[in-house]
């Protein structure tokens, strides 16, 4: 076949702050350069780590000229206090504490940097070549990290510090070094291990590149905040420990550093005469260095994880809302859940980013109903919200709107009463079995958590339901003691939906829980889950990229398009006249295996940025029937014979049908 | 007939599983021979774990067959020695990766793995001309203006648009035949026809050919010349697209088209409902794999393997069974299918 050139659906390249799924979390790697430097000025632990290393660099680089004496000149009288010549006091020799505390800065700082640097070198090359050559060698390399790992360091520094009586500083560095790596490179090593299987290493392997190439500039650069952090690490360990070595005396008793004074002050008795400091500044010296490397660690790991940064959510003046119409199905009391004007924001740099905004549904005992948009449209915080399981990593917040689920208001309950009714009266069956799952629990033992975490029930009474609810999803019991790998990923997916069906909940939501199945076993899935729904008689949520997937199972369909309900309404309807440009888009993206083949274009560009929603209506910038009017002004939701829309190509007849009907009300 | 582009005989790959001292082999493709023109779209289909990904890494030369042969340009891949061989087979016949989240390297801008082919394939090209290439091939794939879209970083980038510059990598090889390993399933719905767009836009400016790997028969039917069906690490049907999916002969091929969502036909929950699982080929013994959850399988299903037969122009198929119109046939015994 071929098809008329076209130009191409171009999607601008605009920012899409959203990761494929879930809640919109900004991606860890930023670019190198100003941005980082921005991100380091605004973190407050960096700040202080690098005024501090600064600090101490600055000693060590120039002590001559910042110390006011010679530090081993013995010309003051022995054993000062503090005063304005000597700021720390004198030692029993009659040295300036000051001035000595300055030249031992020099030593800590090269030793940090210097073991710090090898001990990171180790860690980069045996952690790294183990883990992508694997077989022998990484056996090998992996036998020598552990054993060098499980020695208990401090005695055998001793014992080799000892042999080399009076270490200098090189042979300090190198046994610091040589025993200090081992720690970076079994992190590193797993972290190539888990980048192995990322497909940008296999497309460069595709591509012809070598390995070498391979691992020192694909991998390598992927790992950045690990090197450092496994670096600043090593540097902290090594001025402790050079500290510690010298204080017990095995360094080089007539070197310039801080574990040599503590080591005189000690066989002094510093403490007990009158030159506490002497005994002290040199310990506070180590200690400020050493906070500087594990603050910079600590600011280090926040800068390149911004999801482990808190973040406050500060929301100041509210949006002006268009009046929207809402449901008017009569009020029966089989409706168990109903959500009335719902947001949901995440904080962001950027400030507030409305999730969900203002959104209202109801849902009535034993409905199906389906929630459908493309990704970042925030049908899965919509999703986490009602179940209440925004919390950590997704640091969204209901800052509007109430879930009244059976009578109670969701939003309110506390943690222990969400866990009362949690899985009893409603449950959550996630994306993702595999990663639900616990990997190293058989399935029959996570039932028995799960019941034991939510019930009272004796263990006889746990194992006849897990038999019964598996035996609902068509899996032979026989699997339960299989654990999770061991099943197929449909089969997976039954089991997680046998898990939420153990307290027959009213209430099931489910978040694309067939999407990571093909589409035999999706379809074999939606079939179980409609008969079961059928039959037990619970409600469902489903939430879904896919429309075509929940067009012959749901009873209703909610439409959401950048965070607000596009188009509610019955499912058959919404199928056979859509009425919302985004609905019929939508559904004009599906290749159809019926028909004639023809060429569809999908929906050009792409949804808006929600930090900064536009001032009209969203979906403006790709709606083939945008006017000024709905570029300037945002349209309500209107009510067109019991569907709701929100578009501005409805007010007319929705108006019309609000005179009708208030025309009849008048006749009745 | 003449050479096709490319051409597989015999294709198998087996792996070992299980522990050190394991003899066990998992079939993953199986004496599959197969053709791709030039400037022809060819679609894989199949569940996952029915050996089509095998497929795309054994053409692109990730694994090595454990027999078989692969012809590119009438030329058997298990010639190449050189580097340089390697380096020109890699460029003729690059990849689009599943997940456009994994296959860019998060550390790099998105030109990277451009200057990279370039730099490994095209050495004689000058700073300019590198510079026009990588206009031409973001403009290509509708990543404009080029130059801005260039210096993003992946994370910067929704997914089609990643999935795009996955495509603009592998253009910059000057490629003959590109290997497109699922590149929409990991896409939103909304986005797919885009990129699928963009393949047949590519073949038609490009005259690229495409081996286009999917479990979605519905997209396989949007863009391909022609289907070729896998189960179980065999090729169990193939054809051209439209006679396969309106008359597909296999009663694997069936059970697929019937699983496909399909908004379009009359809403109603239809019957065809399948429990089965894909099998998992370890040292299989003779017979149709597919045999378990056939509904028409017969006592010859256990014990010869079918092999693929001419059933009309251009349509192989193997199985006993198909050889009537498959409409006219009733399930042998609808009672009798094992239920695992």
């Amino acid at each position: 076949m071929t098809f008329q050139p076209v130009p191409a659906t171009t999607e601008p390249t605009t920012t899409v702050p959203s990761s494929a799924t879930g809640p919109p979390i900004p991606e860890s790697r930023r670019g190198f350069g100003t941005d980082l430097w921005r991100a380091v000025a605004r973190n407050r632990k960096a700040v202080v780590g690098v005024l501090l290393l600064l600090f101490f660099l600055v000693l060590s680089v120039f002590p001559g000229e910042i110390a006011p004496y010679s530090p081993t000149a013995e010309v003051f009288q022995p054993g000062l206090g503090p005063s304005w010549q000597h700021w720390f006091g004198t030692t029993a020799y009659g040295q300036d504490v000051l001035s000595q505390l300055i030249w031992g800065t020099r030593q800590s700082v090269v030793i940090a940097f210097a073991v710090g640097g090898l001990a990171t070198a180790l860690a980069v090359i045996v952690g790294v070549s183990a883990a992508y050559l694997g077989g022998i060698s990484d056996g090998f390399l992996s036998l020598i990290t552990d054993v060098i790992l499980v020695i208990p360091i401090f005695p055998l520094i001793i014992v080799i510090a000892a042999y080399e009586r009076n270490a200098g500083l090189f042979t300090l560095v190198i046994v610091l070094g040589a025993l200090g790596w081992s720690y970076g490179a079994r992190q590193l090593r797993a972290q190539t291990l888990s980048l192995r299987r990322r497909d940008f290493l296999e497309a460069a392997r595709v591509r012809g590149e070598r390995k070498s190439y391979v691992i020192l500039h694909e991998i390598l650069p992927t790992m950045t905040s690990l090197i450092v952090a496994s670096f600043l690490g090593a540097a902290l360990y090594a001025v402790l420990f050079a500290a510690g070595l010298q204080f017990i005396g095995l360094g080089d008793p007539n070197s310039q550093s801080w574990g040599t004074m503590l080591y005189w002050a000690e066989n002094n008795e510093a403490l007990g005469a009158n030159m506490v400091l002497w005994a002290i500044t040199p310990g506070v010296c180590v200690a400020l260095l050493g906070a500087a490397f594990a603050l910079l660690n600590y600011a280090f790991d926040e800068i390149s994880n911004p999801a482990l940064r808190l973040r406050k959510l500060d929301i100041t003046g509210t949006r002006e809302r268009p009046k929207d119409a809402t449901i008017t199905a009569p009020t029966t009391s089989d409706r168990i859940l109903e959500v009335r004007g719902l947001s949901v924001a995440y904080a962001s740099d950027e400030g507030p980013v409305v999730a969900v905004d203002n959104v209202d549904f109801d849902l009535h005992r034993g409905e199906f109903l389906g929630i459908v948009g493309e990704s970042g449209c925030g049908k899965s915080t919509l999703m986490y919200a009602i179940a209440r399981l925004l919390g950590p990593p997704f640091s969204g917040e209901i800052t509007d709107g109430e879930v009244i689920f059976r009578g109670r208001d969701m939003v309110k309950l506390g943690d222990r009463q969400l866990r009362h009714i949690r899985w009893r009266e409603f449950s959550v069956v996630m994306q993702s079995a595999m990663n639900a799952l616990n990997p190293v629990l058989t399935i029959e033992a996570q039932m028995r958590d799960a019941c034991k975490a939510h019930s009272k029930m004796s263990d006889k009474e746990i194992e006849k339901r897990s038999i019964e609810v598996l035996k609902l999803v068509s899996i032979d019991p026989i699997h339960l003691l299989s654990y999770p790998h061991q099943l197929s990923g449909g089969m997976r997916q039954r089991a997680m939906i046998a898990m939420a069906l153990l307290f027959t909940p009213d209430l099931v939501i489910m978040d694309e829980p067939t999407s990571a199945l093909d589409v035999v076993a999706q379809r074999s899935l939606m079939m179980q889950i409609k008969e079961l729904q059928e039959r037990l008689g619970f409600a469902v949520i489903f939430v879904t990229h896919d429309m075509s997937l929940v067009s012959h199972f749901s009873d209703r369909l909610l439409v959401m398009y950048a965070a607000q309900v596009a188009e509610f309404g019955n499912t058959r309807q919404l199928f056979d006249n859509p009425r919302h440009p985004y609905t019929r888009a939508l559904l004009d993206a599906f290749p159809s295996i019926h028909g004639p083949r023809v060429r569809l274009t999908g929906i050009p560009g792409s949804p808006p940025d929600l930090a900064r929603p536009p001032q009209g209506c969203r979906f403006a910038a790709r709606c083939p029937h945008a006017t000024p009017r709905s570029i300037a002004v945002e349209p309500p939701l209107f009510d067109v014979e019991g569907d709701l829309v929100r578009c501005f190509l409805y007010e007319e007849s929705a108006a019309e049908e609000n005179v009708r009907a208030g025309a009849t009300e008048g006749v009745a | 007939m003449s050479e096709p582009l490319l051409r597989a005989e015999g294709l198998t790959r087996h792996f070992k599983v299980g522990g050190l001292f394991s003899r066990k082999r998992l079939h993953a493709v199986d004496e599959v021979n197969f053709t791709i023109g030039k400037g022809e779209i060819v679609a894989l289909v199949g569940e996952s774990g029915s050996g089509k990904s095998t497929i795309a890494r054994l053409l692109a030369r990730v694994y090595k067959p454990t027999s078989g042969e692969i012809y590119f340009e009438g030329e058997p891949l298990s010639r190449i020695r050189s580097r340089k061989q390697r380096l020109a087979y890699s460029s003729d016949v690059p990849m689009v990766f599943q997940d456009p989240y994994s296959s860019i390297n998060p550390a790099y801008r998105v030109s990277h793995g451009i200057s990279r082919a370039l730099t490994l394939h095209r050495r004689a090209m000058g700073r300019k001309a590198r510079r026009n290439e990588l206009q031409r091939v973001f403009d290509a794939v509708g990543l404009v203006p080029a130059g801005a879209a260039s210096r993003k970083f992946p994370y910067e980038l929704s997914g089609g648009q990643r999935q795009r510059v996955g495509f603009a990598q592998a253009l910059a090889f000057r490629p003959k035949l590109i290997i497109a390993d699922e590149p929409v399933s990991m896409l939103d719905v909304s986005i797919r026809i885009g990129i699928l767009n963009l393949m047949t836009e590519l073949r038609e400016q490009e005259g690229v050919s495409f081996l286009y790997i999917t479990h979605d028969v519905a997209s396989a039917r949007y863009i391909a010349d022609r289907v070729l069906v896998m189960y179980g690490g065999h090729l169990v049907e193939q054809g051209p697209t439209d006679d396969v999916i309106h008359r597909p002969k296999h009663p694997y091929t069936q059970l697929l088209l019937a699983a496909v969502p399909d908004p379009r036909a009359p809403l109603g929950v239809s019957d065809a409902s399948d429990v089965g699982e894909p099998p998992k080929v370890v040292d299989p013994e003779e017979g149709c794999r597919f045999r378990a959850r056939c509904p028409y399988a017969i006592d010859r299903c256990e014990v010869e393997t079918p092999l693929l037969r001419d059933i009309g122009p251009g349509r192989l198929v193997a199985c006993h069974v198909a050889e009537a119109d498959p409409q006219e046939r009733r399930p042998a015994a609808v009672a009798g299918v094992e239920q695992r």
